[in-house]
């Protein structure tokens, strides 16, 4: 199970990361992308546990006995929902500022650059970027409490 | 002239603004904010006095579309109840801030105090129907307030809540007709409109329209309820002498001089509208019989404030009374005695409140002789005690003889059972006057006081007292400059037809005279019978339930409470499967409710002809089978993987119907519902408890219900194969590139076109998130939760 999870979550994770890219012009998005972000969390803890992400991938000591709520993991998931809303209710209130009505989005076409050649920059995932985030950090922060438990 | 808007607003205002700063103002000025509320009370009051002559209506537009406006109406009447409202104001809050020397929550005593005086003034000024029932509102709830100021005190509380169960239910009334007028009104003046005052001016025709759609009637009858629940007319007169609990300064604000007066207000406002045989049979009897019962209840009063509570439901009635009558000598008592009544009532609660602080009972027993200690206030009490009681040639006096007068003139042309239309006035009268002279009685006679010494009151609590009084005795000796100045205007906006008000001392003997002496003469005779009165109607008062209206308060609010609670704990039982069961059924019956309601038919033919391809076949085939598999499998493992084989078959089936992004979902979904499952298989109890035939039977029942409701939903809002897709749907099509800029529509939508619905739903899932955060954490504090509360909420978070 672990070795298969070691093997298997970064790959979820690019592939997450593409399907909220792409979304804008091929099947995927914010939301599906946020889905496979957690499920690839949620690997890591059926493998390991809660404490892994802390202890094993980013090498911190983590203080035992304190309850899942204050669980420094937790608090940064709901950061991360928090960070979500902040971006999605900023990129509609962009819009107010340039005259537009709320969430009204727009895109540019950027030429010229390197390897892409061209890209197509959407206000749109900026919004999609909140969206991501908060599915992401709601999934996880209820996941890991109730695992928790 | 019109009045100016600004003017107007601004007084209006004024108060709620002082309102919203008094925490502020008291923490700058402590017990002085009393003080700084009477400065505003004399803004509004100096604002609103420029406009006396100014008539008119000005405001501007809230929701056009329905003619919903802040809209302003000045005229005699609405003026003469806002400048009394003000005027008594600025003595209200001078006699408070020595009053409620040393007392606590004083910063909300007056926030409230002044929010109150507010919105009276809009009540009196607004001519827009909503306007004028959220200022109805509002005094309701600042009432509630300042009865309940003293909030540790039981008492209090029950006061409070009674008064507010009362008034505001007669608010609801209110809403209901004044609903009702705007509907007539958009028959009978062609459009969508609440303004009051053009309804008034077409009074003919709105009366037409209410007649022909049959809501004359009941509008009329909501009106008079909500008026009579706010002026405590009988049978809803008992909250007024249960509100007396409040602060002194309060109940001669409020309860005598301004807010129960809204409902006497409100009928002189409409009387012009619904002015009709019933209105005068309805309102006239209503006045004439709260008059005698308060009078009477009055009388039997061993209580300085519950007295004046009952003499001012018995005065109220007077007015309502007057409004009643279709003579123009009804609308005269009623305007006059509005002003009257005001003038008197509001300093013999502040001589009450001087009584009691200084003499330190509220007792009529207990009480005497006070005279000699408290020489001004004597005084004082001597002109507002024999006003009220309509002797000649005191103020009440004019206004009382004008009802005489309207009683006589309806009595003596319609004859018969109308005859006791005077007969009650006089009795009440009569009534009137024994009580009046019961609490001048406090001051001379046999000295009587529980202490020994009693204190000369300070300035502040004699000026405003003094000042009404003065008043008072300016009108008694001149009425004609009253009139002149204000009740005329008052007089106008009220009467049916023309009015010209003529005050003076009668000068030689009428049918009216003659009452007034039988009610002098007889409240003098009555007086050495007083005791064997009081008692009598105390027999009577504690009689069993059924003659007692606030025993039927007390039943109804006891018995609802009771139903509550059995209620709540049937439907409450804290089992998550009885609510989803409930809801289930509940939502899957009103749905099928509705599609039979709308007369939907399916279109069963229709089906037929969709070519289902074989792959789909085999797909949704699996489906089916993995479903039958998961409600008999026999452990949570085998019905966790079924379920995945359910969801996963629907995956592919999207991929074969073309949805590429809703497989994706699917999928993503499905693996995460997998994985969450893994985790929390271990925590679930393996055994329930052996199945009960009748609960399976329930279960399944409503299993196929929703399931049912489901498919018949399905098929009558799937459009046909060879339908166009909708202009909707070919719009977003188009869109997607030019305006959104994304080839994927479904995202193009999501995130573009429909990103405020992305927004409502990232809120729910934040809310998800949030519950079980709140559901883990009360899991700790000992609350039961099941474990099936944490999946709902996560299925629920899970849709996209």
């Amino acid at each position: 199970m672990r070795t298969t999870a070691r093997v298997t979550v970064p790959i979820v994770l690019v592939v997450s990361v593409s399907l909220f890219l792409q979304g804008h012009n091929l099947p995927g998005g914010g939301f599906i992308g946020g889905v496979l972000t957690a499920a690839a969390f949620v690997l890591i803890y059926v493998a390991h546990d809660l404490d892994y992400l802390e202890s094993g991938v980013l090498g911190r000591q983590v203080e035992s006995g304190t309850s899942v709520f204050e669980h420094r993991t937790v608090t940064a998931y709901r950061r991360t929902l928090l960070a979500g809303l902040v971006i999605v209710l900023g990129s509609g209130f962009a819009g107010i500022l340039a005259g537009d009505p709320f969430l009204t989005q727009g895109y540019v076409h950027l030429e010229g650059v390197p390897i892409y050649h061209e890209v197509e920059l959407a206000s749109a995932l900026a919004f999609d970027l909140g969206v991501y985030l908060v599915v992401v950090g709601s999934l996880l922060t209820i996941v890991s409490v109730v695992s928790g438990e | 002239m019109a009045p100016d808007l600004t003017v107007i607003s601004t007084a209006v205002a004024l108060p709620f603004a002082a309102a919203a700063l008094s925490p502020l103002l008291y923490r700058v000025l402590g017990e002085r904010t009393g003080y700084a509320g009477a400065v505003v009370a004399a803004a509004s009051f100096g604002l609103l006095a420029t406009g006396i002559g100014e008539y008119g209506t000005v405001g501007v537009p809230w929701v056009p579309a329905l003619d919903v406006g802040i809209r302003f109406t000045v005229d005699g009447w609405g003026l003469l109840f806002a400048l009394l409202a003000s005027g008594i104001g600025v003595l209200v809050f001078v006699y408070s801030a020595a009053y409620m020397h040393g007392e606590e929550g004083l910063a909300r005593y007056y926030a409230a105090l002044l929010a109150f005086m507010g919105s009276i003034l809009g009540v009196a000024l607004a001519s827009d129907l909503v306007s004028i029932f959220l200022f109805w509102e509002l005094t309701s709830l600042c009432s509630f307030v300042l009865i309940g100021h003293y909030t540790e005190d039981d008492g209090s509380r029950y006061s409070a809540r009674m008064a507010m169960v009362v008034t505001v239910g007669g608010g609801l009334c209110l809403l209901a007709g004044l609903l009702m007028l705007a509907a007539a009104a958009r028959g009978a003046l062609g459009g969508a409109t609440f303004d009051l005052t053009a309804m008034i001016a077409n009074d003919e025709a709105m009366r037409a329209a209410l007649r022909e759609s049959g809501l004359f009637v009941p509008a009329l009858g909501l009106i008079v309820v909500a008026a009579a629940a706010k002026s405590a007319q009988v049978p809803l007169h008992f909250w007024l002498p249960n509100a007396m609990v409040a602060p002194t300064p309060v109940s001669a604000f409020l309860h005598s001089a301004t807010m129960v007066k809204v409902g006497v207000y409100f009928l002189g406002r409409v009387r012009p509208l619904l002015m009709s045989p019933e209105w005068v049979l309805l309102v006239a009897t209503l006045g004439l019989l709260t008059m005698t019962v308060g009078a009477l209840l009055a009388v039997a009063s061993t209580d300085t404030k519950e007295l004046l509570a009952y003499s001012t439901a018995s005065h109220l009635g007077l007015m309502v009374a007057g409004f009643g009558f279709d003579v123009v000598y009804g609308g005269e008592a009623g305007a006059f005695h509005l002003l009257n009544h005001a003038l008197f009532k509001a300093p013999l609660f502040l001589v009450a409140g001087i009584v009691a602080h200084e003499a330190g009972s509220r007792d009529l027993d207990d009480l005497g002789g006070l005279w000699r200690e408290l020489p001004i206030t004597a005084a004082i009490t001597a002109v507002a005690a024999l006003s009220m009681a309509g002797i000649p040639p005191f103020n009440g006096f004019y206004s009382k003889e004008l009802l005489f007068e309207a009683t006589y003139e309806v009595a003596h042309e319609a004859g018969g059972v109308a005859w006791l239309y005077p007969a009650a006035a006089t009795l009440a009268s009569v009534l009137t006057v024994v009580y009046s002279v019961k609490f001048l009685a406090l001051f001379f006679g046999e000295r009587r006081a529980p202490v020994a010494e009693v204190h000369r009151p300070p300035l502040a609590l004699v000026a405003p007292p003094a000042a009404l009084a003065a008043a008072a005795a300016v009108v008694s000796v001149a009425p004609q400059l009253a009139v002149d100045a204000v009740v005329q205007g008052a007089v106008d906006a009220t009467a049916t037809g023309e009015a010209q008000l003529e005050v003076g001392l009668p000068t030689h003997l009428s049918p009216p005279v003659a009452m007034s002496a039988v009610a002098v003469f007889g409240g003098a005779a009555a007086y050495p019978l007083r005791e064997r009165l009081a008692a009598g109607v105390r027999r009577g008062v504690d009689a069993p339930i059924p003659v007692r209206p606030s025993g039927w308060y007390d039943w109804i609010v006891s018995t609802a409470a009771l139903t509550s609670v059995r209620f709540g704990s049937a439907v409450h039982n804290g089992l998550l499967r009885t609510y989803v069961g409930w809801v289930a059924a509940a939502g899957s019956l009103f749905a099928l409710a509705g599609f039979a309601a709308a007369g939907a038919s399916l279109g069963v033919d229709g089906v037929g002809g969709i070519g289902v391809p074989l792959a789909v076949a085999v797909v949704l085939g699996v489906a089916t089978l993995a479903g039958v598999a998961v409600a008999t499998a026999s452990s949570h493992v085998s019905g966790v993987l079924t379920l995945s084989i359910l969801g996963f078959m629907l995956a592919i089936f999207f991929i074969l119907a073309s949805a590429p992004d809703l497989a994706l979902t699917q999928l993503v979904v499905e693996t995460l519902v997998l994985l969450v499952f893994l985790l929390v298989l271990q925590r679930l109890p393996s055994f329930y408890a052996d199945v009960r035939p009748l609960a399976v039977a329930r279960d399944a029942g409503v299993s196929i219900l929703v399931g049912a409701t489901a498919f018949v939903s399905v098929l009558l809002t799937m459009p046909g194969p060879d339908t166009e897709p909708t202009s909707v749907a070919t719009y977003y099509t188009e869109q997607a590139i030019p305006g959104g800029g994304g080839a994927n529509v479904v995202n193009v939508i999501l995130v573009d076109f429909r990103a405020f619905d992305t927004l409502g739903e990232l809120l729910v899932v934040t809310i998800a998130a949030i519950a079980v955060l709140v559901l883990v954490t009360m899991r700790t504090r000992g609350e039961a939760v099941t474990e099936g509360d944490e999946e709902a909420v996560l299925d629920g978070g899970d849709s996209p």
